[in-house]
């Protein structure tokens, strides 16, 4: 298979992070992988966007297209498992982001969960209308899980617009919508769809047929499905039906299981040694799980674990060094620990 | 009622095929029914239109997850809603809801381990049941290439729930296996017996012979390119058959798709409907490939490793031809293609070293014997079963331990019965290679080995009496027709928007 545009992306993680992690970060921040360490990389190097968008990349095919990027000279490792990019790599990179760009519009971090969701109910959707409109009431449903069914019959009869009316609008939002993509021609969601008398694709004959490459194409299909996302919610009134395909795809603030329970544990006033003590976890996991939060959350306030004057130390620190490595941070701002350091961190990847 | 009446308004045939009508009037009569009518002749209509015309339920067993979802789905498709599929696709909740709510249903399609619950039983004794239907029946014969040990209780929860006229309905079965269908179910003395000839005397048979792999892809490329779709090939892996499809691509076929187990259910549900409408020519599948789908016009089936027995040969050929016309079954074979199914079939199941292993580690750890499945990962460890074979062997001690055997015993019932398995797989494989063999009309010898003898005379009948490819041939290439430029707003207003 063709893969030079995911080296592209690896290239791409490879220098934002500066050899300060290894290069397995990449694969669990490509696979999406729930963890604080994660979750915190993805924000402290920017790269949020490609969170869970090869999530079936395996730790096989990395090493070895990893050894591929070392052959060509375009990577160089610092030790075993890091890596940095060489100035050819690094004008590799430029050429190939020029024409292969990562798309825009994707965020894997916000909208990953919501986006598989939202492909199920609005290809059924269109498939429904498309039978209706044909008055044709014998074919197979393209989704098979009843909870998407059972989502469509309710969506059908609560949405308030009439049955004749829901294709129209369906069409009107979503031209408007895919019409703005800047750098995605449309067609990589529409080739897709299935109707009355004509089957979608699937994504390897859609990306074979606009002659892309399976992993490029599989990013414009997502970049694609995250633009409508991003545009509803940016703007609900202006896409109306849209807006009640996304309800409920769960878009919300996402914590890993156990972060959401010491969350509610914080949140009845509990402090961290109480909360370590009771769920029998040591003191520093309960740590990570704060950081998860103030990461997640940005109505989470970080004062009550860092003094506002001990803030303001640690972005002058961040901001002077030249590396983000909490180790130099916490060498110019002696005085501070960890935990401080990674959730004024926490805050800064987000005001980026 | 006329019978043909509920069969125009219900489902939109006009006429019943060949023994549809003679078993359906069997069951509505109410004798019990053991009915044999081959692959891709309407065998579902015969449990679908009594439905229509009696009061009742219809209990439908299924031995196959997949199968008994596509079946249900076709019923809901014709605008059934009365249908449910009980089995471990439905979550508990889902379960449960069902299982209160039963007597609501029409249709009750139930997996065979379904029927080991108490509750599902006792629930299933307060329903009225117009017909109870074993699907797929030779399964249950130990005899089968297709056994499956949770037919064995078959009859006994046809006796619990107060003996309902029964239909077992099969594609394929010798008469050894027809034996043991009405024996398990009970019906041995009390039944009617409708069985159609398994041939299908427009499906011409052609078997080829070539030296090796490489001119086995070689005359697969040019099969396809000359051959009248639409077509499926089959393959015994995965890998092969997107391996191929890729290929035949590369080719020039620009419709041709492989569809296995592995793919996304997605990718699946899209490749098989393209398939059905015509978007697609070509399917490069395995086994997973064909079970309930409704297409007409597949004018060829091409094997290109050899199939495991004769019957299942017959099921997969058995998918060309459904509207009467002219359709050819082609097998590739080269010296050497029997042991791949040899190897198949012997590492599906636990040998004796590994069962030995296993006896130890039961030695050890007497504890474990009333519930052995929660030792999957040790046992699996000391004795390197893989996962199939696991579940093979959990399912027989499980079952044998409920009977009160005791554990030297099951295991050394186990190796005998594993060794009766096995000898019966390499059994079936022979036949097939006999039959890939033997110089003589291969419709005559497949008819044979289901006590049959051959009607009259075919036309185009098989490579030994004489048979002309250029008869499945196609006339112009049509592949070449340039698809029109693809505009996506044109798309989505075909797909949204009512025409005038």
């Amino acid at each position: 298979m063709e893969r030079s545009y995911l080296k592209t992306v690896i290239m791409y993680c490879v220098k934002e992070l500066q050899g300060q992690r290894t290069i397995y970060s990449i694969l669990h921040l490509l696979n999406g992988k729930k963890s604080s360490q994660t979750i915190q990389d993805a924000h402290l190097f920017q790269l949020t966007p490609l969170f869970r968008t090869f999530g079936s990349l395996s730790r096989d095919v990395l090493d070895q297209l990893a050894q591929e990027l070392v052959s060509s000279c375009w990577m160089a490792p610092t030790d075993e498992k890091h890596f940095i990019l060489t100035s050819e790599g690094q004008e590799e990179l430029g050429r190939s982001l020029l024409e292969c760009p990562i798309p825009s519009s994707l965020n894997g971090w916000l909208y990953h969960s919501a986006g598989d969701l939202f492909w199920e109910r609005i290809t059924l959707l269109i498939q429904v209308i498309s039978h209706l409109n044909n008055n044709n009431v014998k074919y197979l449903p393209i989704q098979r899980k009843r909870d998407v069914h059972e989502w469509l019959k309710y969506f059908l009869r609560t949405s308030g617009f009439a049955r004749n009316e829901v294709g129209v609008v369906l069409n009107r939002e979503l031209c408007q919508c895919l019409e703005r993509l800047s750098d995605i021609n449309p067609a990589v969601l529409t080739l897709r769809l299935t109707g009355y008398n004509r089957i979608g694709l699937t994504a390897v004959q859609t990306s074979e047929q606009l002659g892309i490459s399976h992993d490029y194409y599989h990013h414009q299909f997502l970049g694609a499905i995250h633009h409508i996302l991003a545009s509803v919610k940016e703007n609900p009134a202006e896409y109306p039906l849209i807006d009640k395909l996304v309800s409920g795809t769960g878009n919300e603030v996402q914590l890993t299981l156990s972060a959401q329970k010491t969350y509610t544990l914080l949140k009845q006033g509990l402090n961290l040694d109480v909360i370590a003590k009771t769920r029998n976890l040591k003191k520093s996991t309960i740590e990570d799980h704060v950081v998860e939060i103030a990461l997640n959350d940005s109505g989470f306030n970080i004062t009550s674990y860092v003094s506002e004057k001990k803030q303001k130390l640690i972005l002058q620190a961040a901001n002077s060094a030249d590396s983000l490595q909490l180790k130099q941070i916490r060498q110019m701002v002696p005085e501070s620990d960890y935990f401080e350091i990674r959730l004024v961190m926490a805050k800064l990847g987000e005001g980026q | 009622m006329r019978l043909e009446a509920v069969l125009q308004s219900k489902f939109g045939y006009p006429a019943f095929r060949p023994g549809q009508k003679e078993i359906i009037e069997s069951v509505l009569s109410g004798r019990n029914t053991v009915a044999m009518l081959p692959t891709g002749t309407g065998k579902s209509l015969c449990y679908q239109l009594p439905g229509y015309v009696i009061e009742g339920q219809v209990i439908i067993i299924s031995p196959l997850l997949s199968l008994m979802q596509d079946q249900a789905e076709q019923l809901m498709m014709n605008g059934e809603k009365k249908v449910i599929a009980f089995n471990s696709f439905l979550t508990s909740a889902e379960k449960k809801q069902a299982l209160i709510h039963l007597n609501q249903y029409k249709f009750i399609f139930i997996s065979p381990e379904m029927l080991y619950y108490e509750s599902v039983l006792s629930q299933l004794k307060k329903l009225r049941i117009a017909l109870f239907v074993v699907d797929e029946a030779h399964c249950i014969s130990q005899w089968g290439y297709d056994f499956r040990p949770d037919y064995l209780k078959l009859g006994e929860v046809r006796k619990i729930i107060g003996n309902p006229v029964t239909l077992a309905l099969t594609a394929t079965a010798t008469s050894e296996v027809k034996g043991d269908i009405k024996k398990s179910l009970g019906i041995l003395d009390d039944c009617s017996e409708f069985i159609y000839s398994v041939d299908r005397p427009n499906i011409a048979l052609s078997v080829e012979r070539l030296d090796n792999f490489r001119e086995k892809t070689e005359r697969l490329v040019e099969l396809a390119e000359i051959l009248k779709g639409p077509g499926i090939i089959y393959f015994s892996s995965k890998k092969k058959a997107e391996q191929s499809a890729e290929l035949l691509r590369d080719k020039g076929a620009k419709r041709v798709m492989a569809y296995h187990g592995g793919m996304d259910q997605e990718s699946r549900i899209l490749v098989q409907q393209q398939f059905i409408h015509g978007q697609l020519d070509l399917i490069c599948a395995t086994s997973a490939f064909g079970m309930g789908i409704n297409k007409d016009n597949i004018r060829y089936v091409i094997h290109f490793h050899m199939p495991l027995q004769i019957e299942s040969y017959l099921q997969e050929i058995g998918r060309a031809g459904r509207d009467g016309k002219q359709s050819i079954a082609i097998m590739l074979y080269s010296p050497g293609d029997e042991q791949l199914p040899i190897q198949l079939a012997e590492s599906e199941l636990p040998d004796k070293a590994q069962i030995d292993w296993i006896m130890e580690w039961v030695e050890e750890n007497p504890n474990a014997i009333p519930n052995i499945g929660l030792f999957e990962e040790q046992i699996k460890q000391r004795s390197g079963l893989t996962d199939v074979q696991w579940r093979i062997f959990n399912d027989f001690f499980d079952r044998k331990s409920k009977s009160g055997l005791d554990y030297r015993r099951i295991l050394q019932d186990m190796k005998g019965y594993y060794e009766g398995r096995i000898k019966l797989k390499r059994d079936s494989i022979e036949e097939v290679y006999k039959w890939i063999h033997k110089k003589t009309c291969r419709r005559e010898n497949i008819l044979s080995y289901f006590d049959e003898g051959k009607n009259a005379s075919v036309p185009s009948c098989c490579d030994i009496c004489g048979l002309q490819l250029g008869n499945f041939t196609r006339n112009t290439n049509s592949d070449n027709q340039e698809s029109p430029l693809y505009d996506w707003k044109n798309h989505l207003e075909y797909l949204l928007i009512p025409s005038e």
